[in-house]
């Protein structure tokens, strides 16, 4: 992969509310068509972070750049990028048709350059022939696939996505999540994706954002962000997790529960408290006495794919993901895999003290 | 099936109770006859004579003006608040539409008085006034159409707007403009509505010769019976309804699906209403003596329907004075609307004991009578009396005068038994009898008959008066004043204490009635002109008074009222029928026995008030 240049550029921004600080020193840079999802609980300054480079706020410090050229203060309308929004942002009285010529008929298009987009775009988000429908006509995924149109015939470099999906049920937004990933390679524009959905976040993004509070807690590709998450909050946020309090005995070697555990992270130091992250599909369910530590099952859940199961071991309830039926008031042993076992520093820096209030 | 009988009776009751008298009203709008008593056959002629009356078409005028800026600067300003407040966080706007709605809350006459109070502070009373006012009260309304709205567009389709490369004021236009424009719309018809049918506060910060129909209505229906009134009512009615079926239904139309055509016609229905507007704003403008005064210019307030309006035109062409006209019905109401100050009058006419009281108070200016030749032509016998209230006369012009009697049914009731005021107390006339219903007139006859003086103000005596009304009021069928005349026409009492000028109307209207007044004596009022401190032109008020004194002019509206008039040209000249009725021209006999109210102080008003409510209280 080659390097590409930045798109996009927040430096140091800051914004509050009421005294609310929404985001504090804030950086982040985006590069030329790939597709970043801000992720994060609400309040986290997502949204926020979307609509300063939207134009419908202005930071109180700090700038942003676009292809270099700082738009701090540019107004909305003359900023070359375009907005799908969560919903409801469709013109209801104008028909379909007109709602997509809205931003070329402003930028003083031909009718027959504009007839052309709205037949090439409805194309594009397979609507084809809903030119003279009225939007109450449409569904809701029917609609957000219109505004999805609406924004990219004016050919914006950047599409900014908030929460688009956000108001549809679970199917329509599985299948709106491969039509947008498809979106994106055939118009090969970059995207910026606001939700507070993991799932979609993992499944179409190429570089996560997670922020919590104003502050960015890790930036990495989906399997980064998953596998290796740098704290506790991104790993409690991305999937749920088994986050315990730990001992870093020494390299490759970490106690938890009383338990001393082979693991594969070096360079926490002796004798350094950590948090120890281990997903539930990685838990082994063995049988007693071969198991590190020894439970008792408390609850089972069947989930379809999988089993959900907590398990009593050591005063610790850990939640366990398996194929395995295993009934409840059974005794299993715990086995972790040294690969699975994460260790994490436990906050310290103020970034990481928010995790913590967060919590 | 009970339940549902049940819940029909009371609906149709509900309706019964809301809709029967406006149907009363229409119904009479039709009526022949021109009491609201009788019903003669059906007509038209009030519809048509409704809208050749210079009256009401002029009041109608003024209306349409008011209503229509009114309804276009609140609809402007209504906007861009309710713009405004929705872009609010919630603290504010829970603070804004708190203020804004406190109008509509607040008693309109409250509003009116406090707007009157803040005009008078910093200019006069006029039509701007009006305007100002009712553009204030119609905001909220604008304002509590549009919110709605506005929330249900969100700032969402607004910020896509821009973001699609939209400017504000296009996106404004393009996008939440035809959101919001049902809900304008309806704010219009709404104030359209309110202005058009508001009554309190027009009638307390309009300027002299303003007239809106709404107080046009009410100052004319006091006067008495006027079917063209009661054609404009239902005209006025039917418009207000129309108007506010307008406003409920155009928000669903807007959202139901329309096609080219409709959008057609709403455009040109659009377009001809905002012409029609335009123009009438233009005229309004064009003629500019609304906004300002060229020229000398007098103030003239008087009684309801007391003078011919022709003679108005008459002065105005000889002198080249103009005359805003200006009536009022209660001289309580003129006392205090005077002493508000709220508009500068240049001469006045009212009863004797309120002019005692204003000379009194150092309110009136002296007329130079030397200045006015045609004032010879006053008898000067009726001049002498006016010495009760104006002793060393310098004050006063009288106009006309008259006395307090009684009204009876020659077909039930001898003339010699309506001799004396004791057919009032015994009890030959139970439950035929209608006793006036204002405070001294209804206690001057019990005072008379327990020998004092009308003008008595001992408290005892008053007390005596009292019980005497007291036993009365259980054989009394009504206390009356304006619907006297009617009841007497229409037969409905034997007997009725009342004015002679109202007698003399009844008596014209039903030749069973005639009138006396009792030999005991009782209470000769004379209405006089006065020239009040507030004058700004003393000489055109002179000149006025002169001319009404001319003897043609006092002919002129000694025929428009029926009332005895002090110029001896009049008394002279009129038939010999209406020389000999006792009803018109009270004969120096009957002078001599009758006397004439003099002012209360605060305290003895106190007292008769209270004595009043005392004698309402038991009767009811």
């Amino acid at each position: 992969m080659t390097m590409k240049k930045n798109l996009i550029d927040f430096i140091d921004i800051s914004k509050s509310y009421d005294g609310n600080l929404v985001l504090d020193e804030f950086n982040l840079y985006v590069r030329e068509n790939e597709f970043v999802t801000l992720l994060g609980p609400s309040g986290c300054g997502k949204t926020t972070t979307l609509r300063l480079l939207g134009g419908f706020e202005t930071p109180d410090t700090g700038k942003i750049l676009f292809d270099s050229v700082d738009i701090t203060n540019l107004p909305a309308n003359e900023r070359k990028l375009n907005t799908v929004f969560q919903k409801y942002s469709l013109f209801p009285h104008m028909s379909i048709a007109e709602n997509i010529a809205f931003g070329l008929k402003i930028s003083k298009k031909s009718k027959q350059y504009i007839e052309d987009k709205i037949k090439y775009a409805l194309k594009l988000v397979n609507l084809d022939g809903f030119e003279h429908r009225s939007v109450d006509s449409l569904s809701g995924g029917q609609q957000q696939r219109i505004a999805i149109a609406r924004a990219i015939v004016n050919e914006p470099k950047v599409l900014l996505l908030d929460e688009p999906l956000g108001a549809l049920d679970l199917k329509l937004r599985q299948n709106m999540q491969y039509e947008l990933m498809r979106l994106k390679e055939e118009l090969g524009i970059t995207f910026l994706y606001v939700t507070h959905d993991q799932e979609e976040a993992l499944t179409m993004s190429d570089t996560i954002v997670v922020m919590n509070q104003g502050y960015i807690q890790q930036i990495g590709t989906p399997e980064m962000i998953y596998n290796e998450p740098e704290n506790a909050f991104v790993a409690d946020f991305i999937g749920h997790s088994n986050i315990i309090d730990g001992t870093m005995i020494e390299d490759k070697l970490v106690e938890i529960l009383g338990v001393k555990m082979a693991c594969v992270d070096e360079g926490f130091g002796k004798m350094t408290p950590v948090d120890v992250v281990i997903r539930p599909e990685d838990v082994e369910l063995v049988k007693p006495e071969d198991g590190y530590l020894t439970g008792e099952v408390t609850s089972l859940i069947f989930k379809g794919v999988h089993y959900e199961l907590d398990v009593m071991a050591n005063g610790y309830e850990w939640l366990v993901h398996t194929t395995q039926y295993v009934p409840v008031g059974t005794q299993v042993g715990i086995r972790v895999i040294p690969f699975n076992i994460q260790i994490m520093h436990k906050p310290e820096s103020s970034d990481e003290k928010a995790v913590e209030i967060d919590e | 099936m009970v339940k549902k009988c049940a819940s029909r009776l009371y609906m149709a009751l509900i309706f019964a109770f809301l809709y029967l008298p406006i149907v009363v009203l229409i119904i009479l709008s039709f009526n022949r006859s021109n009491t609201r008593v009788n019903w003669k056959g059906f007509t038209l002629d009030w519809y048509v004579r409704c809208f050749q009356n210079e009256n009401i078409m002029s009041a109608f005028a003024t209306t349409l003006e008011i209503t229509f800026i009114a309804a276009i600067l609140a609809t402007i300003i209504g906007t861009l608040a309710a713009l405004g407040i929705s872009a609010m966080k919630k603290r504010g706007k829970t603070i804004f539409l708190g203020a804004t709605n406190i109008p509509l809350l607040n008693a309109d006459i409250v509003t009116g008085i406090s707007m009157m109070l803040l005009f008078v502070r910093f200019t006069h009373l006029g039509f701007v006034t009006v305007l100002i006012a009712h553009v204030t009260f119609n905001i909220p309304y604008v304002i509590l159409n549009i919110l709605p709205k506005l929330k249900q567009a969100n700032r969402c389709t607004y910020e896509a707007a821009l973001d699609l490369g939209a400017s504000p004021l296009y996106a404004f236009y393009k996008v939440t403009w035809p959101e919001i424009r049902p809900g304008v719309f309806s704010g219009f018809l709404m104030a359209v509505t309110m202005s058009l049918d508001d009554f309190s506060i027009t009638y307390f910060t309009k300027g002299a010769g303003i007239n809106t129909l709404s107080t046009m209505l009410y100052t004319e229906l006091r006067k008495g019976i006027k079917p063209e009134l009661y054609a404009l009512s239902t005209i006025l009615f039917f418009t207000v309804l129309l108007l506010l079926i307008a406003a409920n239904l155009n928000p669903d139309k807007i959202t139901a699906p329309v096609s080219k055509r409709t959008v057609y016609l709403k455009r040109a229905a659009c377009t001809a209403i905002l012409a029609s507007l335009v123009l009438g704003s233009l005229a309004i403008f064009a003629d500019g003596s609304r906004f300002s005064s060229d020229g000398p210019s007098i103030t003239v307030l008087n009684y309801g329907k007391y003078l011919d309006e022709d003679a108005l035109r008459e002065f105005e062409e000889e002198s080249g004075i103009k005359v805003n006209y200006e009536e009022y019905e209660d001289p309580e109401e003129m006392y205090t609307k005077y002493k508000a100050g709220s508009i500068d009058y240049d001469v006045i006419c009212t009863s004797d004991y309120i002019i005692e009281k204003l000379i009194q108070e150092d309110e009136v200016l002296e007329i130079s009578y030397d200045d006015m030749p045609n004032y010879q032509n006053l008898n000067p016998d009726i001049i002498d009396m006016t010495a009760s209230f104006d002793p060393k006369h310098r004050y006063t012009v009288p106009y006309f005068y008259g006395t307090l009697g009684i009204l009876y049914n020659t077909e039930l009731v001898r003339p010699e038994d309506v001799e004396s005021w004791d057919c009032l107390w015994n009890g030959s006339y139970a439950d035929d009898m209608i006793m006036i219903g204002s405070v001294r007139d209804a206690f001057a006859p019990a005072l008379i008959t327990l020998g004092y003086s009308l003008n008595d103000t001992d408290e005892t005596h008053l007390r005596e008066a009292l019980d005497i009304l007291k036993a009365q009021s259980a054989q009394v069928s009504a206390y009356y004043v304006d619907e006297t005349c009617d009841e007497m026409i229409a037969e409905n009492a034997a007997i009725a204490v009342c004015y002679s000028g109202e007698a003399g109307e009844a008596m014209a209207e039903n030749d069973h009635l005639a009138y006396s007044v009792p030999k005991e004596g009782s209470n000769l009022w004379i209405d006089s002109w006065f020239i009040p401190k507030t004058c700004q032109n003393q000489e055109g008020a002179q000149k006025f008074l002169d001319f009404l004194c001319r003897d043609d002019i006092s002919m002129a509206n000694f025929e428009y009222v029926y009332y005895a008039s002090p110029n001896l040209s009049v008394a002279e000249n009129q038939d010999a029928e209406l020389k000999e009725n006792e009803a018109v021209n009270p004969s120096e006999e009957v002078l001599r026995r009758c006397e004439v109210y003099r002012a209360l102080n605060d305290e003895k008003t106190v007292l008769y008030n209270s004595l009043w409510q005392e004698l309402i209280g038991h009767s009811s």
